[in-house]
């Protein structure tokens, strides 16, 4: 036996012998170290003896249940269910993407003309399109600047109705820290969010409010009737 | 077929899966299931509960193949990883689904349809596996008796779930430690130190019955 058999400790031994059979492991050279170390050592040769033992039944309890697997009916379910979410939905990426990319367009557009107004026309336009509301209807801060911010008593009567969730919304769950923004869409805008307008062809913009996630995402829109006061 | 090849084979098959190919789900589902319905069977030690895991698991690539990240593994480790937490969402809603009744006999068992470890026909030939075909390891008539097999499997039924998972990932599946630490969402030295503690802890399982002998003939 060498001297480096020798000085593998006990300690050692137990720390590879649960990977003598696997595969690769350990090294060659350490694996023969650990092999004669068994053959100088009575409790370590009994210990790997035993690890043996157990390796081999759980190779055999492996190959016992090598042919167990689901019953066919798992099967046939699945695959009826994969026909139904296909049929459901033919080309959901290319729907998602296109809707995503008409929302994010028409938010941007509202907040550059809120923007333009708020530059060309001072800082408190009366015709501000912006509002930036609480979930409740309460307008809320947001950081873009006092001018585009109203209190609850500057908003103006109103009805809306109830938020409608978009087509690629997320889950309710997952709208912690969103906001509600009040932008005004034009009617073709709003009917590339799904929302029914009468007449697609009128230039007048209508007022509505987006929810809008903490990744800047419109998860729902409500449209917002406005009352004349006067 | 080695695992970059077979990584290669499952990505394709998932793109085509994405694009609505029943045909590849089929070959998809074909390939992985056996490993994942077995998983579930050991995990749950319940068959109806192993079907229920499986098909939500292939649901989820159904509905939702795109979750699915080659730098994070490979798919079965993915496919791995949503049916354990399939099997710890069924736990979070019954503590008790692997009653193991300790009667004693643990020459056999298998897991049963009504939610217990069922014994197995012991004439089932030795040597040979549940199917009457294949061939246990050389070695395998010296070291692994029916009754040590038998012993072995009411053990791992009797590990603690985060030691049985290794053990079934990594000795009854043989799948890699990197494999099976991507599937636990783990380190690979947890999975290491996990399948040490859990092997020490199936020795001392099996050298219980060896110290009642002992002890009963001291006794007598």
């Amino acid at each position: 036996m060498s001297d480096e058999a020798i000085r593998m400790t006990c300690k050692e031994f137990e720390e590879i012998l649960n990977d003598l059979d696997r595969a690769g492991m350990p090294e060659g050279a350490l694996r023969e170290q650990a092999l004669a170390h068994a053959e100088s050592c009575g409790s370590c040769a009994r210990l790997l003896t035993e690890t043996e033992s157990l390796g081999f039944a759980l190779q055999a309890i492996s190959a016992e249940d090598s042919d167990r697997r689901a019953p066919a009916h798992v099967e046939a379910a699945l695959l009826q269910a994969f026909r139904q979410e296909k049929k459901a939905s033919p080309h959901p990426r290319i729907w998602w993407q296109m809707a995503a990319l008409a929302t994010a367009a028409a938010v941007l557009l509202a907040l550059g003309f809120s923007l333009r107004d708020h530059l060309w026309m001072g800082p408190n336009p009366p015709d501000a399109n912006v509002i930036p509301t609480s979930p409740s209807g309460q307008p809320v801060e947001t950081g873009m600047g006092s001018p585009s911010v109203l209190s609850a008593d500057a908003v103006a009567p109103e009805f809306g109705s109830g938020f409608v969730a978009l087509p690629y919304a997320d889950d309710a769950g997952s709208m912690e820290g969103a906001a509600v923004v009040r932008v005004a869409l034009s009617r073709s805008a709003l009917a590339t969010l799904g929302v029914p307008v009468v007449d697609a062809t009128d230039t007048n913009e209508v007022p509505a409010d987006l929810i809008v996630s903490v990744d800047g995402t419109p998860q729902a829109i409500r449209l917002v009737s406005e009352v004349t006061t006067n | 077929m080695n695992t970059a090849s077979e990584l290669i084979i499952d990505v394709g098959l998932l793109r085509r899966i994405v694009a609505g190919d029943e045909a590849a789900f089929t070959i998809l589902y074909r390939r992985k299931h056996p490993a994942i319905y077995r998983f579930a069977l050991h995990m749950s030690g319940n068959a109806s509960i192993a079907e229920d895991v499986t098909q939500e698991v292939f649901m989820t690539l159904i509905r939702d193949a795109k979750r699915f990240d080659p730098a994070r593994g490979t798919v079965s480790s993915f496919l791995f990883g949503v049916a354990r937490n399939q099997v710890l969402k069924r736990w979070e809603q019954n503590r008790r689904l692997v009653p193991l009744p300790d009667d004693g006999d643990h020459t056999e068992s298998g897991m049963g349809r009504n939610g217990s470890y069922e014994k197995i026909d012991s004439s089932v030939s030795a040597y040979r596996n549940g199917n009457g075909n294949g061939t246990y390891p050389a070695g395998y008539d010296e070291f692994a008796s029916r009754e040590t097999i038998g012993r072995v499997r009411h053990a791992i039924g009797t590990l603690p779930e985060n030691y049985r998972e290794v053990v079934v990932l990594c000795e009854l599946e043989e799948m890699s430690y990197e494999e099976a630490a991507s599937a636990l969402d783990c380190p690979v030295g947890t999975v290491r130190s996990r399948l040490h503690r859990a092997r020490t802890m199936l020795l001392e399982k099996l050298r219980e019955p060896q110290r009642v002998r002992r002890a009963s003939a001291v006794g007598e």
